[in-house]
């Protein structure tokens, strides 16, 4: 692992529960500028749950508490004088299930920006994050239409697209691929790649393919801990962790 | 075993296609019923539609009565309300669900509104009576009436504002939030415009029943005989239901084929408030 790399998410013991139920245990997890970082693990392993508290939206989950801490650029993503509206500008996230506003494919784009005081160009804005989320050509004569009539490939583009618009730091995916068929996944796949140029992408995902793929570094969960934490390669080819190694080649999960 | 599994789907086939004659029967009853009353009504009541009817004020003489001070009243009152109870309305059903927490105060409150929904009309007629017409001393007027429609229809629009809101997906807000959306904007924005067609449904309901309720107003002192209409929300009135139930109430058999006839613009009234609820639920979806 290079020392070089900035940490720009720094996850350090972190707890969360929900109610009595503890659906997170003690993690502690660096998560790196510019690179992307994948959270593997059984289903109900907590890799949603911590995925969710990098942008505040476990917030809205009544019950849900967290102890530990989440330094987002050295401040404290928690404290009282952060806002977490703020927050969610600044680390975008995508959703499982691809979740367009039913509007047109325009105003998918140009909400985030317009609520967040954007005052520029707003048609150079929306082309931007369309080009960059790999949707224009297939959306530029048809951009007042419905965002409900794209497939369902185009529409988490769409979404991500959405989330580009605010130029955020951080992309948070919640198993972006669950709900598409294998050439949507390819292309939001190759998408990815681009988009690692410019952005730190945090992807759960179920598909252990695309966590090799894809990623930079790889964080195995079982039940809520943090079994084992590396660089992608080394997490699959040669993992320290006997569970690690039993998930990774598909013995269980 | 084959014999015996098919003979089973021959009973369950009987057993269904009775059900199905059933409700259709039972279909069929309830618009029977209300097909017989309105050829009864219209019947009796269109020979004495006209202009007549509804440009003059009510008269001891049924063919110079008319209907034109309680339709001004019914507008005045149903406007009024609709002003009164809508926003409040629907802003506690948005505070209830978006913002509330869930906690037992939250459940006290919505119980307690859906307790309110089952109050008689006649008691919030008291209710106002008491609060409107003497305490706050708004007399017999427009207002006072609008004021206790209000609270007789607000648990109604609460409720299905509460439903129609609760079943915006959690995706949409979850979406918004996203992008750095206050809850205000992910409120006015997502939420109030996903749900609006369900909340216009209530509104609907609620103003057809404040549209067609008599008790509380005859409570609050509406009058029965009316020669002038309302010029502003202090001025008495009398609505449509009353100036019905008024002309029911006399011996003449005339006087029962104008109430008939006052039947008929009450509907048209209430169908009309329907049209315009629809036209508006079609825009916004439409516009989605």
């Amino acid at each position: 692992m290079s020392d070089t790399d900035n940490v720009i998410l720094d996850i350090d013991d972190v707890c969360i529960s929900y109610g009595d139920e503890l659906a997170v245990r003690n993690v502690t997890l660096p998560i790196y500028e510019k690179k992307i970082t994948a959270i593997i693990g059984p289903s109900g392993c907590g890799k949603s749950t911590l995925l969710r508290s990098l942008n505040r939206m476990n917030d809205f989950i009544h019950a849900c508490t967290q102890d530990g801490h989440i330094a987002f650029h050295e401040s404290d993503l928690y404290a009282s004088s952060t806002d977490p509206v703020e927050v969610r500008r600044r680390i975008g996230m995508v959703f499982q299930r691809p979740n367009p506003f039913p509007k047109s494919i325009y105003r998918n784009i140009a909400w985030g920006p317009t609520i967040n005081g954007f005052s520029g160009n707003m048609d150079e804005r929306v082309e931007l994050a369309l080009k960059q989320a790999a949707l224009w050509d297939e959306v530029k004569d048809r951009l007042q239409d419905s965002a409900l009539n794209l497939s369902g490939g185009q529409q988490q583009r769409l979404c991500i697209a959405r989330a580009l618009a605010l130029e955020p730091e951080i992309i948070l995916m919640d198993e972006p691929c669950s709900a598409l068929d294998p050439v949507s996944t390819a292309r939001i796949e190759d998408l990815l790649f681009e988009l690692k140029e410019s952005y730190t992408i945090v992807i759960v995902t179920h598909n252990m393919q695309q966590a090799s793929r894809v990623s930079d570094f790889t964080a195995f969960l079982e039940n809520g801990v943090l079994v084992e934490y590396g660089e992608t390669e080394d997490v699959f080819t040669r993992p320290e962790n006997e569970r690690t190694e039993e998930y990774v080649t598909g013995r269980f999960g | 075993m084959s014999t015996e599994s098919s003979n089973n789907l021959a009973w369950r086939h009987k057993k269904a296609t009775a059900f199905r004659f059933f409700c259709v029967g039972v279909t069929g009853f309830a618009v029977a019923i209300l097909a017989v009353l309105i050829f009864q009504v219209t019947s009796l009541g269109l020979p004495w539609l006209d202009m007549q009817f509804l440009d003059s004020f009510p008269s001891r003489f049924p063919e110079k009565a008319g209907i034109k001070s309680a339709l001004a009243g019914t507008l005045w009152l149903i406007s009024l309300t609709a002003m009164i109870s809508i926003p409040v309305g629907v802003l506690a059903a948005v505070y209830l669900e978006e913002y509330a927490p869930p906690n037992r105060v939250t459940e006290f409150i919505n119980v307690n509104i859906a307790n309110l929904a089952g109050v008689p009309s006649i008691v919030y007629g008291i209710l106002g009576l008491a609060i409107f017409v003497r305490f706050f001393a708004l007399e017999r007027s427009v207002i006072s009436g609008a004021l206790t429609m209000s609270l007789l229809i607000l648990p109604v629009i609460i409720i299905s504002s509460k439903e129609a809101i609760k079943a915006v997906p959690s995706s949409l807000r979850q979406a918004a939030y996203a992008v750095g959306a206050t809850r205000w904007q992910v409120v006015r924005s997502h939420v109030l415009p996903a749900a609006l067609p369900g909340v216009l449904t209530g509104v609907i309901l609620a103003a057809s029943r404040a549209i067609g309720e008599t008790a509380p107003l005859i409570m609050i002192g509406a009058l029965t005989f009316v020669a002038f209409t309302p010029e502003g929300p202090m001025d008495e009135f009398t609505a449509l239901p009353i100036q019905i139930f008024n002309w029911t109430s006399r011996p003449q058999e005339e006087f029962h084929e104008l109430a008939s006839a006052g039947i008929i613009v009450l509907l048209a009234v209430l169908l009309m408030m329907n049209a315009i609820a629809v036209l508006i639920r079609h825009r916004g979806s439409k516009k989605g």
